[in-house]
């Protein structure tokens, strides 16, 4: 417990957030916080974390604050849990028979991993980009009005698509082929075309899973761009293990390492220029992992 | 340079004598296997057909004018443009298959289900349809259950009273209109979608106009040239347009490929110009046992008068019941063992039974039929019905093992994208892994039917006639099927004409239908492995 305070955000010890927790901050209560601390409000906000594969644990007590409208980076080696820590974001993990979620962790102050919670209805606020493209097999229409469909949303659905297609940075290039299906298109696009998915039912959060790995670097570049663009209207958590990527487009960058823990979490220029730890420090600098 | 380099005289030599052996050994075995189903095929079709009774004129005009332009056009475009060679020859194919499948389709138009029941029963789908889709856009704040209801209510309503309503009237429109109205119109729709994937908007209406004029017309000239209203029309909507509108369609995509175009006319016009040289100069054909005779008659004591028309029929009621029957039974069951059931005990001991009834002999579901239905049931003893009902049970284990395998192709990332999106399990399902799933499902449903077409074990023992002669109109009529009529001439009849032509002639029958149903599902698979 002691280790989890000392590594988790060092800006979250003095804050009240035992307070916070007891009477469950609704949005209005953290706009009020925020007004005096001067800093973003917090969107998610994970207290002691453990996951459990069976009984392997790949994840140790992990404690941070996700703010609101910026781009949160999470880097680490490979099986360090980070991408699990994003799945738990949204209950994805929910999906593995084999995993198991300790902890809290709250969205918007409510905890989402309360009994009362209806992951299906969690999901609907949370947006979810994978590491590989995997558009539907239909048309880009279908697939950018996939969410509105299942969630039966008002409005006119042409115009949410084309301004999802127009803020993925898409719409310039398929706005002529929009019957044509997702699947034809390069893989930078579909990428693209799955934000666009992700982002047409106006979530609160956007989840990305290394969303640029199996993309070549000119696409790559395409959809940091387009993070960074996004970032103004929603909040943005990335997994990736190209620390570059982490130091172009990230405001705070939480670096997970081996077993699961979070060993450090802070603002992205202090994590690259001045980590704290030394463990950090071998990790950014290619001593290690 | 080379100071001090160390020089060998060679690296040796590994044997490899067991490995060639080995090599030759499973080429023999391969052969041996193709070369005895190939003689046994041409033994076969040798007795049906008797190419060798034909006048040498005729083989000689056949000769001029099909087999030596086919080979040139063909050849010459196999080097030249194998892409259009495949397009011209699965043309082709497609007529060729979609024909036999019309000529059933018009044999039950003819005898079993009068064109205006059909009709009748296709205004009430597509009345039913309008308004189901009609109470779908009314209003999305109405809950679920109350459109749910109505949409019941109303397909309910529609197959109450139109049908009865459509066959009590006093006076109603020709079979050719009624048909070219319930069975061109719907095949020119479809064509008509997948001209909208080509064409556009526009396109696809002129494709569904030039689609229903071309069957009515059908039912206007059917009759002038003696093949009759129906006929006609059943083989324009189910043959001839569907493959115009294909050939069409691909031949606007990829212009290159017109030139396979001439290999299809090659093929038709030679066998149309073979065909009047040959009355022309009087040359005789092959005495053939596979002839329109031998189609359309029903048994007959003597061999030369026998056919094969009421277990055609029949075999085609039976195909229709087991698909009915089998299909939303197993792919029911499939779904839900691959996509919901819990990986318990419980699961996998019924994982392991399903696999193994599909390996139960035939005759064990002859039985199980007879104990259940007959029996049990008290259904009278070889009916459409149980038959077809036996038949599904006996595919139902091959259906599910198929469907799964379909379903669990099914890319996970695709179920994670829309469970990430926020869908329930159901929708996941509606919306991405059944429509992704089903030409595979299909495949695998296709094959099923194959086997139970085949089947004359279970046939027998539900006490289904082995000579019928004529249709069964109804699910409760007496049922014969092609494999139990070949095997009552091999056995009941087993005169030397019977064995040495009827059979083979009914063999020759049974391979050609179940080839084409195979085809279908191989077009189908091969399709859904190029989207992949």
């Amino acid at each position: 417990m002691t280790d989890s305070q000392e590594y988790a955000a060092g800006e979250s010890t003095d804050d009240p957030t035992t307070d916070d927790m007891a009477i469950e901050t609704d949005v209005s209560d953290s706009v009020a916080s925020s007004g005096a601390t001067m800093r973003a409000n917090t969107v998610v906000r994970a207290e002691n974390v453990d996951v459990w594969y069976n009984d392997d644990q790949a994840l140790q007590d992990i404690s941070l604050e996700i703010p609101e409208n910026q781009v949160t980076a999470m880097i680490g080696p490979s099986g360090c849990g980070k991408s699990t820590f994003l799945r738990c974001i949204n209950r994805m993990n929910d999906l593995i028979d084999a995993a198991r979620v300790e902890g809290d962790l709250y969205l918007r102050g409510k905890n989402v991993y309360d009994d009362d919670v209806d992951p299906v209805a969690l999901r609907r606020r949370v947006g979810m980009v994978f590491q590989s493209p995997n558009p539907f097999p239909k048309s880009i229409y279908d697939n950018v009005a996939y969410g509105l469909k299942i969630q039966n949303k008002e409005g006119d659905y042409d115009d949410i698509v084309e301004q999802s297609l127009k803020r993925a940075a898409l719409w310039d290039e398929v706005k002529d082929q929009l019957d044509q299906s997702g699947l034809d298109l390069s893989g930078g696009q579909q990428q693209r075309l799955c934000i666009a998915r992700a982002i047409a039912p106006d979530p609160e959060v956007i989840l990305m899973d290394e969303p640029a790995s199996a993309l070549d670097p000119v696409a790559t570049s395409q959809i940091e761009d387009l993070i960074a663009e996004l970032a103004e209207e929603y909040t943005v958590v990335i997994v990736t293990h190209n620390m570059q990527q982490a130091a172009r487009i990230s405001n705070k960058t939480a670096v997970f390492l081996t077993g699961g823990e979070l060993v450090e979490f802070d603002d992205t220029e202090k994590i690259f220029e001045n980590p704290e730890s030394q463990r950090v420090e071998d990790y950014i600098t290619g001593k290690f992992g | 340079m080379a100071t001090g380099e160390q020089r060998i005289e060679s690296f040796g030599h590994v044997s490899r004598t067991v490995g060639t052996v080995f090599r030759y050994l499973l080429l023999a075995a391969t052969l041996f296997g193709i070369v005895a189903l190939t003689i046994l095929l041409i033994y076969v079709a040798n007795d049906a057909i008797q190419p060798l009774t034909a006048d040498p004129g005729w083989h000689l005009t056949f000769f001029l004018t099909l087999v030596s332009p086919t080979l040139l056009v063909g050849g010459y475009l196999l080097r030249t443009d194998p892409a259009s060679f495949r397009f011209g020859a699965s043309v082709v194919g497609m007529l060729a298959v979609s024909t036999m499948f019309a000529g059933g389709a018009a044999m039950i138009f003819v005898d079993i289900v009068p064109p205006v029941v059909w009709f009748s029963y296709v205004l009430a789908l597509a009345l039913a349809l309008v308004g189901v889709v009609g109470i779908e856009r009314l209003d999305r704040q109405v809950p679920f259950l109350a459109r749910f209801a109505a949409a019941g209510a109303v397909v309910l309503l529609a197959f109450g009273v139109v049908p009865d309503f459509v066959q009590s009237l006093p006076v109603y429109p020709t079979d050719g209109v009624m048909l070219t109205l319930a069975l061109g119109g719907p095949m020119a729709l479809v064509v008509g979608r997948y001209a909208a994937a080509e064409a556009g908007r526009r396109g696809s209406a002129l494709a569904v106009l030039v689609g229903v004029v071309a069957v009515g017309t059908g039912a206007v000239l059917g009759p002038l040239l003696e093949i009759g209203a129906v006929p006609a029309t059943v083989l324009l909507s189910i043959a001839v347009v569907p493959t115009a509108g294909y050939a069409v369609g691909a031949v606007r995509r990829r212009s290159a490929r017109r030139s396979g175009l001439a290999l299809t006319g090659t093929i038709l016009g030679g066998a149309l110009v073979g065909a009047l040289t040959v009355d022309a100069l009087g040359f005789a054909g092959p005495q053939s046992w596979v002839d329109w005779g031998f189609l359309t008659n029903a048994h007959s004591g003597t061999a030369a008068n026998a056919g094969l028309y009421p277990a055609i029929g029949g075999s085609i009621l039976l195909m229709v019941t087991v698909a009915v029957l089998s299909f939303p039974l197993g792919v029911g069951a499939a779904v839900y063992l691959e996509e919901y059931a819990p990986d318990n005990r419980f699961t996998r001991f019924i994982d392991v039974n399903i696999s193994n009834l599909a390996g139960v002999p035939s005759v064990v579901y002859g039985l199980l039929g007879l104990g259940v239905f007959v029996t049990y049931l008290g259904q009278p003893t070889g009916t459409v019905l149980i038959g077809g009902a036996t038949l599904a049970l006996l595919i139902l284990p091959i259906v599910i093992i198929s469907a799964r395998e379909a379903l669990r192709s099914v890319p996970d990332s695709m179920r994670q994208a829309s469970y990430g999106m926020g869908a329930t399990r159901w929708q996941t399902i509606k919306n991405v892994v059944l429509p992704r799933a089903f030409p595979g499902i299909l495949t695998g449903t296709i094959l099923a039917l194959g086997r139970a077409i085949g089947e004359t074990a279970p046939l027998i023992m539900i006490g289904a006639p082995n000579v019928l002669f004529s249709l069964p109109t109804e699910l409760s009529s007496k049922v014969s099927a092609m494999p139990l009529q070949v095997y009552a001439w091999a056995s009941l009849f087993a005169s030397e004409p019977f064995y040495q032509a009827a059979v083979p002639a009914g063999v020759v029958v049974l391979l050609i239908v179940l080839l084409s149903m195979n085809s279908v599902a191989i077009v189908l698979r091969n399709k859904y492995q190029n989207q992949q």
